[in-house]
């Protein structure tokens, strides 16, 4: 049994038949591709998988591929634009980057974040990145590289916080 | 983890998915969000044959006030995501409980897509949208083809995953009156980790005033996680019910002891029953403290 379904991702529409039974997950990575959408627990625990449907951040491993019929989706590869997004420069820059398996949900969980809130608190970050495990940094430089990214906000975070993340 | 084949049927509108359910309801699963259907399904726990999904339904994803002439209420969508309501304003405004409650479910990812009525239906003894919406009084509306029925949350769970819902009916929408007086609530869970864990136990209370803003009118008290079901403890309701505000808090260490010894909880993986009980002891003081100075702060004194 196959199902018809039209989705939009990273600006491109595409029309699918998919398998009911299919995850958006593999969806994203096997039928079109877009392989940086990594598949860490399987189970909505780690975040790994996290793509923006609509514009929020979802675990795609946990939704069934007809579930995203009609929805935009945007993975790690349709963030940047002609530069890097910033998230993706100060994620570099400021050492939020490991293994990086991780980095694409999170990148995309800090997106969704800045984009409806463009000046979060450190509180705010946290809490809009639980749903994202990183088992290398230790958080505190994702975290200043999210901070970062707020207009008003160079290093002033940074600094605050006491410790040498640079 | 792959999930087996199923026959999937999409419902394009409310009348549509319980035509389809009068016809094959009983051995089709529903989905709303899936966030934990899906996880079962890849866990193997359940092995649908054919699954309905009522996702498109967006006619039940709503938070509406019904005025009328005796009580005032508000009737959320059985499709409402725990991130909208976590966020809504009249809900934070009236009953800021159950905004605190959902929006400690999962993780913002999993809030995004789960839905209120499937956390219900679900019928996890841990859930956490229950404990606040069972000392609201929360009424569920479920509908079917041959009609509406309004029954109370506290009937509705009748074990682990299991309710009162019939194969041919859905979760429509959940009731709850507006307070008249002055009241105030608290949730607390207890969890290893400190987002996307399931509740290890969870306590809501919530308490109103009567037109003194003095004496306590209603007390509710619910327990999550620690029996077959959400329940709440009358038994610990009573001993608050009736008195003042001061009278009330030097009340609140035995009613927490009430409410510890009506729960029954499991030892398992995540916790031992006595440690469960304890913190609900611990959990029913906090609340209690909280809710009661809010109430004594907004007396209007």
């Amino acid at each position: 049994m196959l199902v018809p379904i039209n989705i939009i991702v990273n600006g491109e529409e595409y029309h699918l038949k998919v398998k009911p039974n299919q995850i958006l997950l593999d969806v994203l990575r096997e039928d079109l591709g877009l392989t940086g959408s990594k598949q860490g627990c399987g189970l909505g625990k780690c975040g790994a998988c996290t793509v923006l449907l609509n514009g929020k951040p979802v675990h795609s491993c946990l939704i069934l591929a007809p579930y995203a019929d009609g929805k935009e989706i945007v993975t790690i590869e349709g963030i940047a634009g002609e530069e890097p997004h910033p998230l993706q420069t100060a994620f570099a820059e400021k050492g939020a980057v490991q293994c990086g398996f991780c980095t694409p949900g999170m990148i995309n969980a800090a997106k969704a974040l800045l984009d409806d809130n463009p000046e979060p608190s450190e509180a705010e970050i946290k809490l809009a990145i639980a749903g994202n495990l990183c088992r290398c940094t230790g958080y505190n430089q994702i975290v200043s590289a999210i901070q970062s990214c707020a207009p008003s906000n160079s290093d002033i975070q940074t600094e605050k916080r006491g410790k040498s993340n640079e | 983890m792959r999930i087996q084949p199923f026959d999937y049927w999409a419902a394009p509108g409310l009348n549509e998915a319980l035509n389809e359910l009068d016809l094959h309801g009983a051995d089709a699963t529903v989905i709303a969000g899936g966030t934990d259907l899906v996880l079962n399904m890849k866990k193997k726990n359940i092995l649908p044959r054919r699954v309905i999904s009522l996702h498109n339904l967006n006619e039940l994803d709503f938070v509406l006030t019904d005025e009328s002439l005796d009580n005032d209420s508000v009737r959320i969508g059985a499709l409402s995501k725990h991130a909208d309501l976590a966020e809504n304003p009249f809900l934070k405004q009236h009953f800021p409980i159950l905004c605190e409650a959902v929006g400690l479910i999962g993780s913002w990812q999993i809030r995004n897509v789960g839905t209120i009525g499937g956390n219900i239906c679900n019928a996890s003894p841990a859930a956490d949208s229950a404990p606040p919406l069972l000392v609201l009084d929360a009424q569920l509306v479920l509908a079917s083809k041959k009609g509406e029925k309004k029954i109370s949350l506290e009937s509705f769970f009748t074990g682990p995953g299991a309710t009162v819902l019939e194969p041919d009916q859905i979760l429509k929408e959940i009731v709850i009156e507006l307070p008249k007086q002055p009241s105030a609530g608290c949730y607390m869970k207890l969890r290893r980790r400190k987002a996307v864990d399931v509740s290890l136990a969870g306590v809501a209370f919530q308490a109103e005033t009567g037109p003194d803003r003095k004496t306590l009118a209603k007390v509710g008290i619910a327990l999550g996680g620690v029996a077959p079901t959400p329940v709440r403890v009358p038994e610990a309701e009573a001993l608050l019910a009736g008195r003042t505000l001061d009278e009330a808090v030097t009340k609140i260490s035995d009613c927490a002891e009430i409410a510890a010894k009506a729960a029954s909880p499991i030892d398992d993986v995540r916790a031992t029953a006595s440690y469960r009980r304890t913190i609900i002891n611990v959990f029913i003081q906090r609340c209690a403290q909280n809710v009661l100075n809010t109430l004594k702060n907004s007396g209007g004194d």
